[in-house]
């Protein structure tokens, strides 16, 4: 069609690529997060606790509904020595003017006001089977503290949490890897919330 | 993608999903003009395509000169190989770090990655141009080539079969013999109709319809039972699949078999490679993707990690790990299948080819007829 005079040609011959389609965001108006995998230690309760068959992973992010904050699929318990993969990844939109509440939400946590919402807590859930008519049960918690990657600048490439117990927080259970492709977008709120605050 | 989905041309465009290196490794596509592909492949991190004028397009990493245009830069534009211009290319294979090529005269070159032999040349020095493997004449009619890690495979259509490279693991099927620097037969006494290098297994087909495995062992990926594991440094034939085998794909740690009925998958499945669910992470026993028995199957494709299959009626499925957006499923929010899953991106097209690599996939697809005129009824 006459579309393809607007494209461009390579200097190779005979190859047509469509023009730009899309201007790509800037790093610091989107985060990355991943859900990577878990493996539970051997001794963990859970491992044999038969009630538990396969599990998924979730976090809360501000306005973002669970539907789009949790890994999609649940998969089987993992075995001893076992992970499981979930590459469950997520971009969140951070636009300056148009996700302001998301921007705030995760200044809030970087300037630890409220020590609850400190870190982005990643929870792990059993999912009992669908002939089974039980609730979900939450099994562990992980937690990440954000302010370590505006104070390192780095993003983390899969960082492995401790997994603990929902009733004893000493109690580490297992492991989950996350990945945050974070640092630019948390330094700018950083820098431009405390320059609202100061100014 | 609306409008940029309706300037693909009716001859079809090439579609790239995942680490590329073309278009940033951003979701892209690229047609020919007055050309249409006719072979892709992919290797861990380069791919190649062969186009109906019987040329030969390169991109992608090229650290051990593997896309034969002379240096080892990366190259982020589909390139025409010039140097085999003259020559009517047919046929290309892309391995992990190497690349092959057949052309219609029946001479087959080499170029790339080349320490354990698999570039055929009698030595192990890398090249990054593409030099000929003397050893075929246009005697040998080659209707396939395959490449592995550091592997190599060519099939005649008189269903002989000849590899070279790396045997570690007994993945070239010579079993007594380490490595080999020229092409050697391998054979069981039955011709071969199919072939495909993994990783480190290999697979055939021979035209009676029966599957042989071959390679290193562990997680299942020769689909053998534990007995005959001992033997793996040759061919041997896979029990348990009833009806014959018309193709089959090895990936990093699992294969995937085309019979004339059913998708059988057997290895490594922990990122979902295997489409048996989410329950079945690895198995050494073949068995059926029961989630797409309805659909009819034309073929199937192995990345390291990933499964690709077209339908007849050229829709795609994918399954595995879904990192770099790799399985085509979506531009930003990436994640592991488990099952075959629909690429809906393709619902307006008719898939005629695909190729899965290390951390991306090439699909060559033309626009379904049916599809324009849904969307004109629209208005
Ligand atoms: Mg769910
Ligand atoms: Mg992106």
């Amino acid at each position: 069609g006459s579309e393809v005079s607007e494209a461009q040609t390579t200097d190779s011959d005979d190859i047509v690529t469509p023009g730009p389609q899309k201007c790509p965001q800037a790093g610091s108006e989107k985060m990355r997060i991943e859900i990577v995998s878990l493996a539970f230690y051997p001794e963990a309760e859970v491992m044999c606790d038969e009630n538990v068959k396969q599990v998924y992973v979730e976090y809360k992010f501000y306005d973002l509904p669970l539907s789009e904050t949790e890994t999609p699929v649940s998969l089987r318990k993992p075995r001893v020595g076992e992970e499981i993969h979930f590459h469950f990844s997520k971009v969140i939109d951070l636009d300056p003017v148009e996700q302001k509440g998301r921007r705030q939400f995760l200044f809030a946590m970087l300037n630890g006001q409220d020590p609850e919402q400190g870190h982005l807590k990643f929870t792990v859930v059993s999912d009992p089977l669908d002939e089974e008519k039980k609730e979900c049960q939450e099994v562990g918690y992980a937690f990440l503290e954000l302010w370590q990657i505006l104070e390192s600048g780095r993003d983390l490439v899969e960082q492995e949490l401790d997994i603990v117990s929902p009733e004893d927080p000493a109690t580490r259970i297992g492991r989950l890897k996350v990945s945050l492709q974070a640092a630019a977008a948390l330094h700018a709120i950083y820098k431009e919330m405390t320059q609202v605050m100061f100014s | 993608m609306g409008e940029s989905e309706e300037m693909v041309p009716s001859s079809g465009g090439v579609f790239t999903f995942g680490k590329t290196k073309f278009a940033e490794n951003t979701p892209s596509k690229f047609w020919f003009k007055n050309d249409m592909p006719t072979v892709l492949s992919c290797g861990d991190e380069h791919s190649a395509v062969v186009t109906g004028n019987k040329k030969l397009y390169m991109f992608g990493s090229n650290n051990w000169g593997q896309l034969g245009l002379g240096s080892k830069s990366t190259v982020t534009k589909p390139t025409c190989v010039k140097a085999l211009k003259p020559e009517k290319v047919k046929l290309a294979a892309c391995g992990r770090n190497h690349t092959l090529v057949s052309t219609e005269g029946g001479k087959v070159y080499a170029a790339g990655g080349n320490n354990e032999g698999q570039l055929g040349l009698g030595d192990t020095q890398e090249r990054s141009t593409f030099h000929l493997i003397s050893f075929f004449t246009s005697q040998h009619k080659i209707k396939q080539l395959s490449a592995g890690s550091n592997t190599s495979a060519a099939l005649t259509e008189d269903g002989e079969l000849f590899m070279w490279g790396d045997n570690s693991e007994g993945q070239i099927g010579l079993k007594d013999i380490s490595n080999v620097y020229v092409p050697q037969r391998v054979t069981v006494g039955k011709p071969i109709s199919w072939i495909s290098c993994g990783y480190y297994h290999s697979a055939f087909v021979t035209t009676e319809g029966k599957l042989y495995t071959f390679g290193e062992p562990e997680s299942g990926k020769l689909g053998l039972p534990n007995q005959l594991l001992c033997n793996h440094r040759m061919p041997q034939p896979v029990p348990g699949i009833p009806e014959k085998v018309v193709q089959v794909a090895c990936g990093g740690g699992h294969t995937v078999v085309l019979t004339e009925k059913a998708v059988y998958t057997f290895g490594l499945g922990q990122f979902g490679q295997l489409g048996l669910g989410t329950f079945l992470f690895e198995t050494s026993v073949p068995t059926v993707i029961e989630h797409i028995k309805d659909q009819k199957i034309r073929s199937v494709s192995c990345g390291e990690n990933q499964t690709a299959l077209i339908t007849d009626i050229g829709l795609m499925y994918t399954c595995g790990d879904g990192r770099h957006g790799k399985l085509g499923l979506g531009p930003e929010n990436f994640t592991n299948q488990f099952t075959p899953t629909l690429c809906s991106h393709f619902l307006r097209f008719i898939v005629q080819l695909v190729a899965c690599g290390g951390c991306h996939m090439l699909v060559f697809a033309i626009p379904r007829l049916g599809g324009t005129d849904e969307i004109e009824l629209q208005k």
